[in-house]
Protein backbone atom coordinates (compact mmCIF):
# COMPACT_ATOMS: atom_id res chain seq x y z
CA UNK A 1 0.00 0.00 0.00
CA UNK A 2 2.88 2.30 1.18
CA UNK A 3 4.49 1.38 -2.26
CA UNK A 4 1.53 2.19 -4.17
CA UNK A 5 1.23 5.73 -2.46
CA UNK A 6 4.62 6.57 -3.02
CA UNK A 7 4.24 5.54 -6.80
CA UNK A 8 1.15 7.60 -7.27
CA UNK A 9 2.95 10.21 -5.39
CA UNK A 10 5.80 10.25 -8.20
CA UNK A 11 3.86 9.63 -10.88
CA UNK A 12 1.53 12.78 -10.84
CA UNK A 13 4.49 14.83 -9.83
CA UNK A 14 6.29 13.84 -12.85
CA UNK A 15 3.05 13.50 -15.27
CA UNK A 16 2.93 17.68 -13.84
CA UNK A 17 6.47 18.07 -14.36
CA UNK A 18 6.56 16.68 -17.88
CA UNK A 19 3.37 19.10 -19.13
CA UNK A 20 5.44 21.98 -17.35
CA UNK A 21 8.50 20.86 -18.85
CA UNK A 22 7.11 20.52 -22.49
CA UNK A 23 4.91 23.35 -22.04
CA UNK A 24 8.15 26.02 -21.07
CA UNK A 25 10.21 24.66 -24.04
CA UNK A 26 7.46 25.39 -26.69
CA UNK A 27 6.99 29.25 -24.69
CA UNK A 28 10.69 29.46 -24.31
CA UNK A 29 11.21 28.86 -28.18
CA UNK A 30 8.56 31.21 -29.24
CA UNK A 31 9.51 33.12 -26.90
CA UNK A 32 13.56 33.30 -27.74
CA UNK A 33 12.05 34.15 -31.56
CA UNK A 34 10.63 37.48 -30.31
CA UNK A 35 12.50 40.32 -30.95
CA UNK A 36 12.32 42.33 -27.51
CA UNK A 37 13.92 38.96 -25.63
CA UNK A 38 16.97 39.55 -28.02
CA UNK A 39 20.11 40.44 -26.85
CA UNK A 40 20.90 44.12 -27.63
CA UNK A 41 24.30 42.41 -29.36
CA UNK A 42 21.71 40.04 -31.89
CA UNK A 43 19.55 43.07 -32.51
CA UNK A 44 22.54 45.20 -33.76
CA UNK A 45 23.87 42.44 -35.68
CA UNK A 46 20.23 41.78 -37.25
CA UNK A 47 19.91 45.32 -37.65
CA UNK A 48 23.47 45.50 -39.39
CA UNK A 49 22.25 42.25 -41.64
CA UNK A 50 19.15 43.76 -42.77
CA UNK A 51 20.41 47.20 -43.73
CA UNK A 52 22.98 45.76 -45.62
CA UNK A 53 20.14 43.21 -46.88
CA UNK A 54 18.38 46.70 -47.78
CA UNK A 55 20.83 48.75 -49.03
CA UNK A 56 21.80 45.80 -51.72
CA UNK A 57 17.90 45.26 -52.56
CA UNK A 58 17.96 48.93 -53.47
CA UNK A 59 21.07 49.01 -55.52
CA UNK A 60 19.72 46.33 -57.12
CA UNK A 61 16.12 47.84 -57.44
CA UNK A 62 17.81 50.90 -58.93
CA UNK A 63 19.60 48.26 -61.87
CA UNK A 64 16.30 46.83 -62.64
CA UNK A 65 14.70 50.02 -63.23
CA UNK A 66 17.49 51.45 -65.48
CA UNK A 67 17.06 47.97 -67.11
CA UNK A 68 13.64 48.94 -67.59
CA UNK A 69 13.81 51.96 -68.42
CA UNK A 70 16.34 51.16 -71.22
CA UNK A 71 13.71 48.31 -72.42
CA UNK A 72 11.25 50.67 -72.51
CA UNK A 73 13.05 53.45 -74.58
CA UNK A 74 14.57 50.78 -76.83
CA UNK A 75 10.74 49.14 -77.13
CA UNK A 76 9.40 53.09 -78.00
CA UNK A 77 12.26 53.30 -80.56
CA UNK A 78 11.43 50.38 -82.16
CA UNK A 79 8.19 51.27 -82.66
CA UNK A 80 8.62 54.00 -83.77
CA UNK A 81 11.24 52.79 -86.32
CA UNK A 82 8.19 50.24 -86.90
CA UNK A 83 5.49 52.81 -87.62
CA UNK A 84 7.86 54.74 -89.61
CA UNK A 85 8.50 52.14 -91.66
CA UNK A 86 4.82 51.39 -92.25
CA UNK A 87 3.84 54.72 -92.97
CA UNK A 88 7.08 54.73 -95.72
CA UNK A 89 5.85 51.70 -96.59
CA UNK A 90 2.15 52.87 -96.92
CA UNK A 91 2.93 55.96 -99.31
CA UNK A 92 5.27 53.51 -101.38
CA UNK A 93 2.68 51.15 -101.58
CA UNK A 94 0.16 54.36 -102.61
CA UNK A 95 2.60 55.02 -105.00
CA UNK A 96 2.68 51.63 -106.76
CA UNK A 97 -0.65 51.65 -107.14
CA UNK A 98 -0.65 48.00 -104.78
CA UNK A 99 -3.09 49.57 -102.12
CA UNK A 100 -6.49 51.00 -102.63
CA UNK A 101 -6.57 54.82 -102.01
CA UNK A 102 -9.76 57.26 -101.59
CA UNK A 103 -10.05 60.86 -101.58
CA UNK A 104 -11.73 63.31 -103.60
CA UNK A 105 -11.05 63.80 -107.27
CA UNK A 106 -12.59 63.87 -110.61
CA UNK A 107 -15.11 60.67 -112.57
CA UNK A 108 -14.87 61.63 -116.58
CA UNK A 109 -17.67 59.09 -117.97
CA UNK A 110 -17.97 58.06 -121.58
CA UNK A 111 -21.36 56.29 -122.96
CA UNK A 112 -20.84 53.03 -124.60
CA UNK A 113 -22.28 54.81 -127.39
CA UNK A 114 -19.27 57.72 -128.24
CA UNK A 115 -16.53 56.41 -130.19
CA UNK A 116 -13.72 56.17 -127.79
CA UNK A 117 -10.34 55.30 -129.17
CA UNK A 118 -7.53 54.07 -127.03
CA UNK A 119 -5.30 56.41 -127.78
CA UNK A 120 -7.60 59.38 -126.48
CA UNK A 121 -7.55 57.10 -123.11
CA UNK A 122 -3.44 57.70 -123.33
CA UNK A 123 -4.14 61.33 -123.57
CA UNK A 124 -7.12 61.29 -121.01
CA UNK A 125 -4.67 59.73 -118.88
CA UNK A 126 -1.49 61.79 -119.65
CA UNK A 127 -4.05 65.28 -118.93
CA UNK A 128 -5.16 64.11 -116.30
CA UNK A 129 -1.60 63.30 -114.83
CA UNK A 130 -0.05 67.14 -116.00
CA UNK A 131 -3.49 68.38 -114.13
CA UNK A 132 -2.46 66.90 -110.66
CA UNK A 133 -4.05 64.17 -110.37
CA UNK A 134 -2.28 60.94 -107.41
CA UNK A 135 -3.96 58.15 -108.77
CA UNK A 136 -5.84 56.90 -111.52
CA UNK A 137 -8.52 53.96 -112.41
CA UNK A 138 -9.75 53.23 -115.49
CA UNK A 139 -13.06 51.30 -115.47
CA UNK A 140 -11.79 49.57 -112.24
CA UNK A 141 -8.14 49.53 -113.39
CA UNK A 142 -5.55 50.78 -111.31
CA UNK A 143 -3.07 52.99 -113.34
CA UNK A 144 0.38 53.29 -112.75
CA UNK A 145 3.75 53.38 -113.77
CA UNK A 146 3.34 50.35 -116.08
CA UNK A 147 0.00 50.31 -117.17
CA UNK A 148 -0.29 50.21 -120.84
CA UNK A 149 -3.50 51.20 -122.96
CA UNK A 150 -4.31 49.16 -126.26
CA UNK A 151 -7.19 47.55 -127.93
CA UNK A 152 -7.63 43.92 -129.44
CA UNK A 153 -9.72 42.17 -131.54
CA UNK A 154 -12.91 40.62 -129.61
CA UNK A 155 -16.38 39.85 -130.67
CA UNK A 156 -15.55 41.21 -134.38
CA UNK A 157 -14.86 44.64 -133.20
CA UNK A 158 -12.10 46.10 -131.40
CA UNK A 159 -11.84 46.30 -127.51
CA UNK A 160 -9.69 48.69 -125.38
CA UNK A 161 -7.43 47.13 -122.81
CA UNK A 162 -5.88 48.76 -119.85
CA UNK A 163 -3.10 46.26 -118.50
CA UNK A 164 -4.61 44.01 -121.18
CA UNK A 165 -7.62 43.67 -119.23
CA UNK A 166 -10.98 45.10 -121.19
CA UNK A 167 -12.22 48.01 -119.72
CA UNK A 168 -16.42 47.72 -119.41
CA UNK A 169 -18.93 50.52 -120.75
CA UNK A 170 -19.99 52.80 -119.68
CA UNK A 171 -16.33 53.61 -119.58
CA UNK A 172 -15.96 55.23 -115.91
CA UNK A 173 -11.83 57.25 -115.28
CA UNK A 174 -11.61 58.38 -111.92
CA UNK A 175 -8.56 60.78 -111.26
CA UNK A 176 -7.89 61.65 -107.18
CA UNK A 177 -6.46 64.72 -106.67
CA UNK A 178 -7.83 68.55 -106.46
CA UNK A 179 -11.09 68.01 -108.44
CA UNK A 180 -11.32 71.76 -109.35
CA UNK A 181 -7.75 71.51 -110.93
CA UNK A 182 -8.51 67.94 -112.75
CA UNK A 183 -11.70 69.54 -114.25
CA UNK A 184 -10.20 72.67 -115.13
CA UNK A 185 -7.37 70.79 -116.95
CA UNK A 186 -9.95 68.76 -119.02
CA UNK A 187 -11.96 71.89 -120.03
CA UNK A 188 -9.65 74.95 -120.86
CA UNK A 189 -9.84 75.80 -124.19
CA UNK A 190 -8.99 73.99 -126.79
CA UNK A 191 -8.12 71.10 -124.69
CA UNK A 192 -9.20 67.63 -123.93
CA UNK A 193 -13.17 68.13 -123.68
CA UNK A 194 -12.85 70.50 -126.86
CA UNK A 195 -10.34 67.82 -128.54
CA UNK A 196 -13.24 64.56 -128.04
CA UNK A 197 -16.20 67.40 -129.18
CA UNK A 198 -14.42 67.80 -132.16
CA UNK A 199 -15.12 64.18 -132.41
CA UNK A 200 -18.44 64.12 -131.42
CA UNK A 201 -17.46 62.63 -128.36
CA UNK A 202 -19.18 64.41 -125.43
CA UNK A 203 -17.60 62.97 -121.93
CA UNK A 204 -19.92 63.95 -118.85
CA UNK A 205 -17.17 65.09 -116.09
CA UNK A 206 -18.14 64.77 -112.51
CA UNK A 207 -16.39 66.38 -109.05
CA UNK A 208 -16.67 63.64 -106.29
CA UNK A 209 -15.76 64.35 -102.80
CA UNK A 210 -14.87 60.70 -102.22
CA UNK A 211 -13.87 58.44 -104.66
CA UNK A 212 -12.15 55.12 -104.23
CA UNK A 213 -9.61 53.48 -106.00
CA UNK A 214 -8.55 49.87 -105.91
CA UNK A 215 -5.00 48.84 -106.10
CA UNK A 216 -3.54 46.77 -108.91
CA UNK A 217 -4.11 43.70 -109.41
CA UNK A 218 -0.61 41.86 -109.88
CA UNK A 219 2.09 44.34 -108.92
CA UNK A 220 5.21 44.32 -111.18
CA UNK A 221 8.50 42.13 -110.76
CA UNK A 222 11.93 43.33 -111.49
CA UNK A 223 13.71 40.73 -112.99
CA UNK A 224 16.53 42.82 -114.26
CA UNK A 225 16.15 45.70 -112.46
CA UNK A 226 19.36 46.33 -109.96
CA UNK A 227 20.08 49.04 -107.18
CA UNK A 228 22.43 51.47 -109.15
CA UNK A 229 25.02 52.59 -105.95
CA UNK A 230 27.16 55.47 -106.29
CA UNK A 231 30.65 54.78 -105.36
CA UNK A 232 31.27 56.91 -102.05
CA UNK A 233 34.91 58.60 -102.92
CA UNK A 234 36.37 58.07 -99.35
CA UNK A 235 39.66 59.81 -100.10
CA UNK A 236 38.77 62.44 -102.33
CA UNK A 237 41.14 61.68 -105.06
CA UNK A 238 39.70 60.23 -108.46
CA UNK A 239 42.86 59.09 -109.31
CA UNK A 240 42.97 55.89 -106.64
CA UNK A 241 39.39 55.40 -107.32
CA UNK A 242 39.96 54.86 -110.95
CA UNK A 243 43.31 53.01 -109.72
CA UNK A 244 41.14 50.75 -107.72
CA UNK A 245 38.28 49.97 -110.23
CA UNK A 246 41.15 48.99 -112.52
CA UNK A 247 42.57 46.53 -110.06
CA UNK B 1 11.30 -2.00 -10.93
CA UNK B 2 7.90 0.31 -9.37
CA UNK B 3 10.22 3.74 -10.86
CA UNK B 4 9.64 2.80 -14.24
CA UNK B 5 6.15 4.44 -13.58
CA UNK B 6 7.20 7.37 -12.74
CA UNK B 7 9.33 7.71 -16.10
CA UNK B 8 7.13 6.84 -17.54
CA UNK B 9 4.19 9.28 -16.00
CA UNK B 10 7.31 11.82 -17.03
CA UNK B 11 7.25 10.85 -20.73
CA UNK B 12 3.44 10.69 -20.94
CA UNK B 13 3.31 14.15 -19.07
CA UNK B 14 5.85 16.07 -21.76
CA UNK B 15 3.48 13.78 -24.80
CA UNK B 16 -0.03 15.40 -23.55
CA UNK B 17 2.32 19.03 -23.00
CA UNK B 18 3.64 18.62 -26.36
CA UNK B 19 0.31 17.65 -28.21
CA UNK B 20 -2.23 19.22 -25.59
CA UNK B 21 -1.63 22.70 -27.30
CA UNK B 22 -1.46 24.51 -24.01
CA UNK B 23 -0.20 27.81 -24.70
CA UNK B 24 1.26 30.29 -22.31
CA UNK B 25 1.60 34.14 -22.56
CA UNK B 26 5.72 35.21 -23.58
CA UNK B 27 5.50 37.20 -19.78
CA UNK B 28 4.44 34.31 -18.04
CA UNK B 29 7.45 32.19 -19.43
CA UNK B 30 9.84 33.58 -16.90
CA UNK B 31 7.42 32.60 -13.82
CA UNK B 32 6.82 29.44 -15.04
CA UNK B 33 10.53 28.26 -15.50
CA UNK B 34 10.84 29.28 -11.68
CA UNK B 35 8.02 27.03 -10.93
CA UNK B 36 9.29 23.98 -12.70
CA UNK B 37 12.49 24.59 -11.15
CA UNK B 38 10.56 24.73 -7.62
CA UNK B 39 8.61 21.46 -8.81
CA UNK B 40 12.20 19.50 -9.97
CA UNK B 41 13.35 20.72 -6.49
CA UNK B 42 10.53 19.10 -4.84
CA UNK B 43 10.94 15.72 -6.53
CA UNK B 44 14.79 15.64 -6.20
CA UNK B 45 13.54 16.29 -2.49
CA UNK B 46 11.39 13.48 -2.53
CA UNK B 47 13.80 10.99 -4.15
CA UNK B 48 16.20 12.34 -1.01
CA UNK B 49 13.68 11.70 1.15
CA UNK B 50 13.32 8.18 -0.30
CA UNK B 51 16.34 7.13 -0.28
CA UNK B 52 16.57 8.46 3.18
CA UNK B 53 13.94 6.23 4.09
CA UNK B 54 11.42 9.05 5.35
CA UNK B 55 9.65 9.21 2.42
CA UNK B 56 5.93 10.49 3.05
CA UNK B 57 3.84 11.31 -0.31
CA UNK B 58 1.51 14.36 1.17
CA UNK B 59 4.80 16.18 2.33
CA UNK B 60 6.07 15.31 -1.02
CA UNK B 61 3.04 16.20 -3.02
CA UNK B 62 1.84 19.24 -0.75
CA UNK B 63 5.84 20.57 -1.29
CA UNK B 64 5.67 20.21 -5.18
CA UNK B 65 2.59 22.35 -5.59
CA UNK B 66 2.99 24.54 -3.08
CA UNK B 67 6.42 25.26 -4.07
CA UNK B 68 5.95 25.69 -7.47
CA UNK B 69 2.91 27.82 -6.95
CA UNK B 70 4.38 29.95 -4.16
CA UNK B 71 7.60 29.96 -6.35
CA UNK B 72 5.76 31.39 -9.40
CA UNK B 73 3.55 34.26 -7.07
CA UNK B 74 6.62 35.13 -5.21
CA UNK B 75 8.72 36.15 -8.43
CA UNK B 76 5.37 37.69 -10.07
CA UNK B 77 4.72 40.23 -6.65
CA UNK B 78 8.86 41.08 -7.06
CA UNK B 79 8.19 41.99 -10.44
CA UNK B 80 5.13 44.15 -9.51
CA UNK B 81 7.03 45.68 -6.45
CA UNK B 82 10.06 46.45 -7.67
CA UNK B 83 11.88 43.53 -6.11
CA UNK B 84 13.85 40.42 -8.18
CA UNK B 85 12.85 37.70 -5.85
CA UNK B 86 12.95 35.85 -8.97
CA UNK B 87 16.93 35.36 -8.24
CA UNK B 88 16.22 34.86 -4.85
CA UNK B 89 14.08 32.27 -5.74
CA UNK B 90 16.52 30.82 -8.15
CA UNK B 91 19.09 30.81 -5.99
CA UNK B 92 17.30 29.40 -3.38
CA UNK B 93 16.04 26.17 -5.37
CA UNK B 94 18.94 25.91 -7.21
CA UNK B 95 21.01 25.91 -3.50
CA UNK B 96 18.24 23.01 -2.48
CA UNK B 97 18.48 21.45 -5.98
CA UNK B 98 22.16 20.76 -6.10
CA UNK B 99 21.93 19.85 -2.02
CA UNK B 100 19.81 17.22 -3.02
CA UNK B 101 21.62 16.10 -5.91
CA UNK B 102 24.59 15.40 -4.12
CA UNK B 103 22.86 14.21 -1.59
CA UNK B 104 21.43 11.68 -3.57
CA UNK B 105 24.92 11.00 -5.26
CA UNK B 106 26.17 10.23 -2.09
CA UNK B 107 23.86 7.94 -1.31
CA UNK B 108 23.96 6.03 -4.31
CA UNK B 109 27.47 6.16 -3.91
CA UNK B 110 27.28 4.59 -0.40
CA UNK B 111 25.04 1.86 -1.59
CA UNK B 112 26.93 0.60 -4.69
CA UNK B 113 30.06 0.40 -2.39
CA UNK B 114 28.52 -1.61 0.60
CA UNK B 115 26.70 -3.36 -2.17
CA UNK B 116 30.22 -4.31 -3.60
CA UNK B 117 31.38 -5.56 -0.17
CA UNK B 118 28.71 -6.99 0.23
CA UNK B 119 29.04 -9.17 -2.75
CA UNK B 120 33.08 -9.40 -2.13
CA UNK B 121 31.66 -11.35 1.55
CA UNK B 122 29.15 -13.41 -0.22
CA UNK B 123 31.94 -14.93 -2.58
CA UNK B 124 34.31 -15.25 0.37
CA UNK B 125 32.16 -16.99 2.29
CA UNK B 126 29.47 -19.15 1.71
CA UNK B 127 26.54 -17.62 -0.22
CA UNK B 128 23.29 -17.87 1.76
CA UNK B 129 19.53 -16.94 0.75
CA UNK B 130 19.64 -14.72 3.38
CA UNK B 131 22.14 -11.96 2.30
CA UNK B 132 20.10 -12.05 -1.53
CA UNK B 133 16.90 -11.15 0.31
CA UNK B 134 18.80 -7.94 2.11
CA UNK B 135 20.26 -7.35 -1.00
CA UNK B 136 16.65 -7.36 -3.12
CA UNK B 137 15.00 -5.24 -0.30
CA UNK B 138 17.66 -2.46 -0.42
CA UNK B 139 17.56 -2.65 -4.05
CA UNK B 140 13.38 -2.10 -3.80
Amino acid sequence: MKRHRKTLAFSCAMVIMGILLSVQFKAQNTAERELYQQRPENLIAMIKNLTDKRSKLGSEMADLSDQLYDRRNAYEDQTLVGKSLEQELAKLEIANGTRPVHGQGLEVTFLSTSMVQYSDLITLTNELWASGAEAIAISGIRVNSNSYIHYRQANGGLEITVNNQPVTWPLKILATGDSNNLEKGLTLPGGYVDMMAYNKIYPTLRQKDDLELPAIKSPPHFYYLKEYVVEENTSGQPGETANQTAQ
Amino acid sequence: MWWFVPIAALFLGIFAGQHAGIQIPAEMVKYLSIAILAALDSVLGGVRSLLEKSFNSTIMLSGFFANALLAALLAYMGDRLGVDLYYAAVFVFGVRLFDNLSKIRHFLINFIRTRKQRHAADWDGAPTGKTSSVLKEDRS
